[in-house]
């Protein structure tokens, strides 16, 4: 499976992740900027550094080999406000954003890049409640893009000072996360042609899930959904994967869910969900 | 001998809840086979919920006939007592579907029940006048065995059943109490006898009580399955406080003999008397943590009050 969990320390040079980074305070971000842009250099990526506080970090980091200045001269390490990522790649919206880093991404491959590392810090997104939504989206559908594609690492930096609420649906749809206080009930992010839900989700959570797995980019020939991570589910989280299965059988999408444990089983047969919804069950993959 | 056939319906309309109180195999035999065939002559459906030795000891005594009636085993179907009156709910339901109408025997205060169990089969018996009262005329024969059951379990069913059948005949019960419902909702459970851990959860404290409730589980020595069960357990339990229950509630948590208990208290009210017992509609957004709760645990037992609420759940060690 895809490497996923809590992180204590910016992941090591090398890997293609995901990551949402909860931030304290400006010092715990300067670092992981520079932290998670030297680790790009390393392994030969471009850089491309989103938002006015990653924009005013980068005016004060050391960085081992070179300057800032020579890698936005070079082509190496490009920066844009807000302002200019929506004019970049379109009003916000995730098909839009996706087709902007697909396109980027490429082009850093063509030109000799061992692929692209984008740095974004767009808590004003996730602060907002009429643009969290759509931001969730993206972070979502970004997630099955870089499962999909090796070449495209993504640090998504919010400020711990965003209410809890914002925290917890922004920290759900990363397979990495780091957060100073604790961790999200649960994740929820893409392996290959799978959905992995890890952590646990109850009735306080099962609402969040259903907003999530709303936004998974499904194909033709259905969902995968692994739980072989879930550790805990109860019958409102049951009852969010039933209506996610029902909604997607009535567009003709079966769903397959994997890993599930015994009691995950029992609990389906007892409540009936099955005449809810039809899925099908399958050991985990080894 | 008695056989039911001697006398008379009386009530073919609604739901007829009988007991039959008999002593040793053969008065259970004479008690039940006219019943069972009588209800085949019929072209009725009948289904049959035993434990296994009455099972067996009925199917061979029906000889062929017996491949025309249902069986279902008690001790499995039934043995958190409240799981029984939602099994009967979806077998009238399919019957009465198929219309055909249906003849039951349940005996859930069987031999061998622990005094627990046997106090829940009471509520239960006295909730199915609740539950199918006014429905599909439907009949239901519960067998109690006078020789082997304590005295207060065969007087508890003359205040459980409309109508009663012993050797002297069958007659309508002039000791059946189906109003008290609300009264046997609220009485109240027998007290722990051992050390009690308690604590208190609200809003933000449900995943904490869940996994305090493992924690004790596992120390108590219960299996990792049947940790589970009761986290999940837990979890459903203190929601309902914190949903339905006035935001907060008490947890405690003790071991008796052959038991662990996990208790779940609040200051609700639970003011349908078969929440938990009957499978929630698939359209229904709640109603389904008291219902997994009683299908997944070994007893589970609810009483609810203007005192407040408990939900006690035990599990046999």
């Amino acid at each position: 499976m895809r490497a996923h969990g809590t992180l204590s320390d910016i992941p090591e040079a090398g890997a293609t992740d995901h990551v949402c980074w909860v931030y304290e305070n400006d010092e715990a971000f300067d670092r992981a900027v520079a932290e998670f842009i030297a680790g790009g250099l390393e392994r030969g990526e471009r850089l491309l550094c989103v938002g006015e506080r990653v924009i005013e970090s980068l005016r004060g980091v050391h960085l081992p080999a070179q300057d800032v200045a020579t890698l936005v001269a070079a082509g190496a390490l490009e920066t844009q406000t807000l302002a200019e990522a929506y004019a970049a790649a379109g009003t916000f919206r995730p098909m839009g954003q996706l087709a902007y880093y697909e396109a980027a991404t490429r082009r850093a491959l063509a030109e000799g890049y061992r692929g692209l590392r984008v740095l974004a810090e767009v808590s004003a997104l996730a602060a907002d409640p009429a643009t969290r939504p759509e931001l969730i989206r993206w972070e979502h559908v970004a997630d099955d893009f870089i499962a999909r594609n090796g070449g495209f690492t993504v640090m998504c930096a919010y400020s711990g000072t965003l209410p809890q609420e914002a925290l917890s649906d922004i920290a759900a749809v990363h397979p990495f996360v780091h957060t100073p206080d604790g961790v999200p009930p649960f994740r929820i992010f893409f392996d290959d042609d799978r959905i992995v839900l890890a952590g646990s989700v109850d009735s306080f959570s099962a609402d969040r899930l259903a907003h999530v797995l709303a936004a998974s980019p499904i194909g033709a020939a259905g969902a995968v959904l692994d739980v072989s991570l879930l550790e805990f589910a109860d019958v409102a989280g049951c009852r969010a994967l039933a209506l996610w299965a029902r909604g997607l059988a009535d567009r003709s999408l079966p769903v397959e869910v994997r890993g599930a444990s015994p009691l995950f089983r029992r609990m389906w047969d007892v409540l009936a969900l099955s005449e809810y919804a039809a899925v099908g069950f399958e050991e985990a993959a080894a | 001998m008695t056989t039911l056939q001697e006398f008379p319906d009386l009530d073919e309309a609604g739901f007829e809840h009988e007991a039959l109180f008999y002593r040793g195999d053969d008065g259970f035999l004479a008690g039940l086979l006219p019943f069972v065939r009588e209800g085949l002559e019929r072209d009725e459906s009948v289904v049959v919920a035993e434990p296994r030795p009455r099972l067996e000891q009925l199917r061979d005594a029906l000889g062929d006939d017996a491949a025309s009636v249902d069986f279902l085993d008690m001790a499995e179907i039934g043995q958190n007592p409240a799981r029984i009156i939602g099994v009967w709910a979806r077998t009238l339901q399919e019957h009465t579907d198929a219309g055909r109408r249906l003849r039951g025997v349940g005996e859930p205060a069987f031999v061998g029940r622990r005094e627990a169990e046997l106090v829940e089969c009471r509520l239960h018996e006295l909730l199915l006048n609740h539950a199918f009262d006014g429905g599909p005329a439907w009949r239901l024969l519960c067998p109690y065995d006078e020789d082997h059951l304590p005295r207060s379990v065969t007087r508890g069913a003359r205040h459980t059943h409309p109508v009663t059948t012993t050797v002297a005949g069958r007659r309508p019960s002039v000791e059946y109490a189906g109003g008290g419902v609300l009264d046997a909702l609220a009485a109240p459970l027998a007290p722990p006898t051992d050390a009690v851990l308690r604590g208190t959860y609200g809003p933000a404290d449900i995943p904490a009580t869940r996994r305090t409730v493992a924690q004790y589980a596992r120390k108590v020595g219960l299996s990792e399955e049947q940790v589970e069960v009761l986290e999940l357990a837990a979890s459903e339990l203190a929601t309902n406080s914190v949903r339905h229950g006035g935001g907060a509630g008490t947890v405690a948590m003790w071991v008796e003999q052959g038991a662990a208990v996990v208790e779940f208290s609040d200051s609700g009210r639970v003011t349908d008397p078969l929440a938990g017992r009957l499978m929630p509609s698939l359209e229904q957004t709640g109603g389904r943590g008291v219902y997994l709760v009683n299908q997944l645990c070994d007893l589970v037992q609810l009483r609810s009050s203007d005192h407040g609420t408990v939900v006690r759940v035990l599990t046999w060690l």
